[in-house]
């Protein structure tokens, strides 16, 4: 007879109490699913969101450009850049950009604003939200060297329409002030009013002719991850490839974007915390019940140290039959979570009517359809947690079996 | 020879604390039993026979005076080494049988070999054997409440004999059993004893028992009252 067969028949002695508390576990599961799930498809959609607004999971640029991101400071040779950085597992694209501060000017007004000078021929809406969301024309084409992207916003406080000219002033790379004109080809609309009236797409070459740049010269090599969480591991092997160069540097989205990740650190930190006591919660419960139990067996705890049976073997049997507790909940966290979890994945929960569907942190649109998204990582983590919980509940009860002596045991019952 | 008694109480006294009064169970007591003993601790309620048993058993400490099991202090071992001395060197058999109920009649006969590590398939032989000795073989698949009083006995008899321990200690074991359940135990327990040389000591005030004892030990009042060895 193993103590674990043991303790898993002295667990069905009770089987309503056992199964009831199994289905604490189990509401455990679900809720730790629920706050993990949610959380670990919003981040992923706010950082994706983030990323394909210019910077990409990491961008490579001028070790100053960050702190003062001025157009002098540049990589001379990011066409060079982006060729290998394509050839690193796990990168699904890289785009050379220019970004940077510009007045925008119409016949009628002019407005401070961004813009990023993008190879139309290699821009793509999977890696671009302003091409994704355009509602009039189009990007400007590869030989269309005068065109440019305005968002809705824009549009409306300059008095653009289609074909309507732009002129736009910046800073070249000597400081001196340049400007150029361009005809608007498109209009976007991102559903957030800071981006849609703050945000222009320019031509990469004709940027760079303005600014006195090399033809391979940008500001950036914008670089997009199969999976955002791979952005450390590759930002490691892209510095170890160019550490011997002072002329660039590899930043993660939490380090260009650091607005993004306290924000989602801090949420995550409510989230664990929020887990934390729920979790606290039903310890207490699983604990009470095997104090229960324990002291309802106290007796039979003395039979068997009677017979031989060592302190910590008795205390062994009780963490068992807490393992077993642990299982159990973890086999109906599945069986009660599971529906739940592939509504939430397939089709969520709509928040527009409460939120809307502009709504923005972080500098980032969320969106407002609540759904699930599990990384296994997340599974295995709420598994031992679940698990680790349930042996800690059974701490006390379990060693309370083993303290007693045999006849203070034998005396009970 | 060896001729160091199996069992040696010394002076022993044990005293308990009740709330703010001190009841002695037992007092100044001592005691010798050689192996192959078939003895009685016989007297009234309260005379201090399972305080008795326990102090022998390991289960308790005297709270004065010593306590040998074959030549062994048993003040001066720890609670592991306790566990083990009644794990290898000591059967119980207890008045209410006392059968862990989620174990069928054999794993509950094997369980002190479970606890001595003893590889499955020898304890189950030896289990088997024993089983079929207090002639529960048949029913070793059943669980206690599948099983009459007089049969989760026999099952408890053979926990405490099948890891040949040097003593069985009986608390009362026929108290809760019919006339001739108990004398078919005791009938068992005396072939144990004649035939396997097993030490038994009993406590009871069943006369049945005592009829049968080898050696009765008077108690009152937690005190030696009469040692009366028979033929």
């Amino acid at each position: 007879m193993q103590l674990g067969t043991m303790a898993w028949r002295t667990l069905m002695r009770n089987k309503r109490r056992s199964v009831i508390t199994a289905f604490s576990v189990g509401f455990g599961v679900l809720l730790s699913v629920t706050f993990t799930a949610s959380g670990d498809y919003a981040y992923t959609n706010m950082i994706n969101t983030s990323a394909v607004m210019g910077l990409g999971h990491l961008s490579v640029e001028h070790p100053d450009f960050r702190d003062t991101p001025t157009l002098d400071k540049r990589l001379v040779d990011a066409e060079a850049v982006q060729q290998r950085v394509l050839q690193i597992s796990g990168v699904t694209g890289a785009l050379v950009r220019i970004m940077g501060q510009a007045m925008f000017a119409s016949g009628a007004k002019s407005v401070g604003g961004a813009f990023i000078a993008i190879d139309p021929a290699q821009e793509t809406p999977a890696h671009n939200i302003f091409l994704r969301t355009l509602i009039e024309g189009q990007c400007f084409s590869a030989g269309e060297d005068r065109g440019v992207v305005v968002g809705a916003k824009m549009a409306e406080k300059l008095n653009l329409r289609l074909g309507k000219k732009l002129i736009f002033t910046m800073t070249d790379k000597n400081g001196e002030l340049v400007s150029e004109l361009g005809r608007v080809s498109g209009i976007f609309r991102t559903g957030d009013d800071s981006v849609d009236g703050g945000v222009v797409l320019l031509p990469l070459d004709l940027v760079r002719k303005a600014l006195g740049y090399e033809p391979t010269a940008a500001s950036l090599v914008a670089i997009f991850l199969e999976d955002h969480r791979a952005a450390k591991t590759i930002q490691g092997d892209l510095a170890q490839l160019w550490s011997r160069s002072k002329e660039i540097t590899v930043l993660t989205w939490q380090e260009s974007q650091a607005d993004l990740a306290g924000l989602i650190a801090v949420d995550q930190l409510f989230n664990y915390l929020l887990q934390f006591l729920v979790g606290l919660v039903i310890a207490a419960g699983i604990m009470n019940t095997l104090l229960m139990s324990v002291m309802e067996r106290q007796r039979e705890f003395g039979i068997m140290m009677a017979l031989g049976m060592m302190p910590g073997q008795v205390v062994r049997l009780v963490l068992l039959e807490s393992c077993w507790l642990g299982i159990l909940g973890l086999a109906l966290g599945v069986v009660i979570t599971t529906p739940w979890f592939l509504y939430m994945t397939r089709i969520g929960l709509d928040f527009s009517g409460q939120i809307g569907t502009d709504y923005s942190a972080g500098g980032v649109l969320i969106d407002p359809v609540m759904k699930f998204r599990l990384y296994r990582e997340s599974a295995m983590w709420i598994a031992w947690a679940v698990f680790f919980l349930t042996i800690v509940a059974a701490i006390f009860p379990a060693f309370k079996a083993g303290r007693m002596t045999p006849v203070e045991n034998l005396k009970q019952g | 020879m060896n001729n160091t008694p199996l069992v040696q109480l010394e002076n022993v006294s044990r005293i308990y604390q009740q709330g703010k009064l001190q009841v002695a169970a037992v007092t100044d007591f001592s005691l010798e039993v050689q192996c192959g003993e078939f003895s009685v601790l016989c007297g009234p309620s309260g005379s201090g026979k399972t305080t008795i048993l326990n102090l022998i058993g390991a289960l308790d400490e005297p709270s004065q005076g010593r306590v040998l099991l074959e030549g062994r202090d048993l003040a001066q071992l720890g609670r592991s080494d306790l566990a083990r001395l009644r794990r290898d060197r000591i059967g119980f058999v207890f008045q209410s049988y006392n059968l862990n109920p989620v174990l069928t009649a054999c794993e509950n006969a094997e369980f002190v070999l479970a606890l001595q590590n003893i590889p499955h398939a020898q304890r189950r032989q030896r289990v088997m054997a024993v089983l079929a000795e207090v002639g529960m073989a048949e029913l070793a698949e059943r669980r206690p409440d599948e099983l009459s009083g007089g049969q989760q006995q026999r099952v408890a008899i053979a926990r405490a004999i099948v890891s040949r321990p040097a003593i069985v200690l009986a608390d009362e074991p026929t108290a809760n059993v019919d006339s001739a359940t108990a004398a078919a135990i005791l009938e068992l327990m005396e072939r144990l004893n004649h035939e396997q040389g097993v030490t038994f000591l009993f406590s009871t005030h069943d006369q049945r028992v005592m009829d049968r004892a080898h050696r009765l030990i008077h108690l009152r009042d937690g005190r030696l009252e009469r040692d009366e060895v028979r033929g």
